[in-house]
């Protein structure tokens, strides 16, 4: 199979499930309960992209003690909360996991 | 970055002569630009694995990034031509990976009721995690002109920053001391990206729930355990909304 075609039909579903109510959604009226559960979506997804990434493969052995990257993820966190500003989450998150390697944490 | 509280105009306060269009614009790329600089390491890592992989070659490993453009379900993707995995296996595994857009596509849709079909069909093609947080956090009395060249300015100023970022990683190869951890600014993105969608409690009960979940089922096939996650963390939120609505009915009703 050619790989540019499985590509492209990688695409196309992509494309599709991007499309489906912003091309196609007028004519549909979302029930009220589902629209209210939209505003969870974001929260839920992100948070259940980030947990997997930041523990990895060790899983729960690196909550106690909390590897670097669990420290550096929950500065991160605080540095959002605080200042509502991503570059510097970015900044504080990276610059404390380096600490947190450095002094073998 | 665009508070929600932003009153209707650029936050990055552009020359005054400029069109309203091109000052959203640039608003848009300067909202955006923060979050794209941590797709520069994700980006180069599926570049990197196309060069080291024998069964893609360099140039169609790069197109995927503009025929897919959506950066996780690449580097699965690549993964999986890498291993020989067939063709429908690898195109389910990214529609499973991808699916969460619909979720962002009924979100996006009240927010540009009324705009041109040029917009949505552009519009879905730049609908990417990081695009639809940014227009999710705007506030909802925002006129649609402006949120829609606002939308457009961060999805390309995203596009710019992935062909690039992929096309670099194809190009270089792996350059990139891996003592640097860069990679580990993709969770920290999350992390921001998670914290400014939460507006309320539900909010953080439906991330707790998701986390967990996600975690829980990680060595679930196919990207199946992410969408449990997500659709079980909005359930959580959508019934501690409900909960605590009745909680504060009957506060009022009984003081």
């Amino acid at each position: 199979m050619n790989t540019l075609l499985i590509f492209i039909g990688c695409g196309l579903v992509t494309y599709f499930s991007r499309a489906s109510f912003i091309l196609f959604g007028d004519r549909v009226k979302l029930p009220e309960t589902v629209q209210r559960s939209l505003a969870y979506v974001a929260p839920a997804t992100f948070a259940a992209i980030m947990v997997p990434a930041v523990l990895g493969d060790d899983g729960l052995a690196n909550l106690v003690p909390p590897s670097p990257q669990v420290g550096a993820i929950v500065i991160a966190g605080f540095a959002i909360a605080k200042t509502r500003n991503m570059a510097v989450a970015l900044g504080a998150g990276m610059i404390s996991l380096w600490l947190l390697q450095w002094v073998g944490l | 970055m665009p508070e929600p509280s932003t009153p209707s105009s650029p936050s990055s306060v552009p020359p005054a002569d400029l069109s309203f269009e091109k000052r959203w614009f640039l608003d848009g790329i300067v909202s955006g630009l923060p979050l794209a600089a941590p797709a520069l390491p994700f980006g180069f890592v599926v570049g990197f694995l196309v060069s080291e992989s024998a069964n893609i070659n360099n140039f169609t490993g790069w197109a995927s990034a503009f025929i897919v453009f959506a950066g996780s379900s690449q580097l699965a993707a690549v993964e999986l031509l890498a291993d020989n995995a067939s063709a429908l296996v690898i195109i389910f595994t990214v529609f499973l990976i991808n699916s969460r857009h619909i979720m962002y596509s009924a979100a996006m849709n009240p927010r540009f009721t009324g705009a041109p079909t040029w917009f949505r069909i552009l519009g879905s093609y730049l609908l990417i995690d990081q695009s639809f947080a940014l227009a999710e956090n705007q506030p909802d009395d925002m006129a649609l002109r402006d949120r829609m060249w606002s939308f457009l300015g961060t999805g390309l100023t995203f596009w710019v920053v992935w062909q690039t970022a992929v096309g670099l990683g194809v190009v270089l190869g792996n350059v990139i001391p891996e003592e640097w951890s860069l990679t580990f600014s993709v969770p920290i993105l999350f992390m921001g990206l998670m914290v400014l969608s939460i507006k309320n409690r539900p909010g953080v009960i439906a991330a707790i729930v998701g986390g967990v979940v996600a975690f829980a089922t990680r060595d679930f096939p196919q990207g199946t355990g992410l969408l449990l996650a997500i659709i079980l963390g909005v359930i959580a939120g959508t019934l501690a909304e409900t909960r605590l609505k009745a909680d504060l009915a009957e506060t009022a009703s009984t003081s």
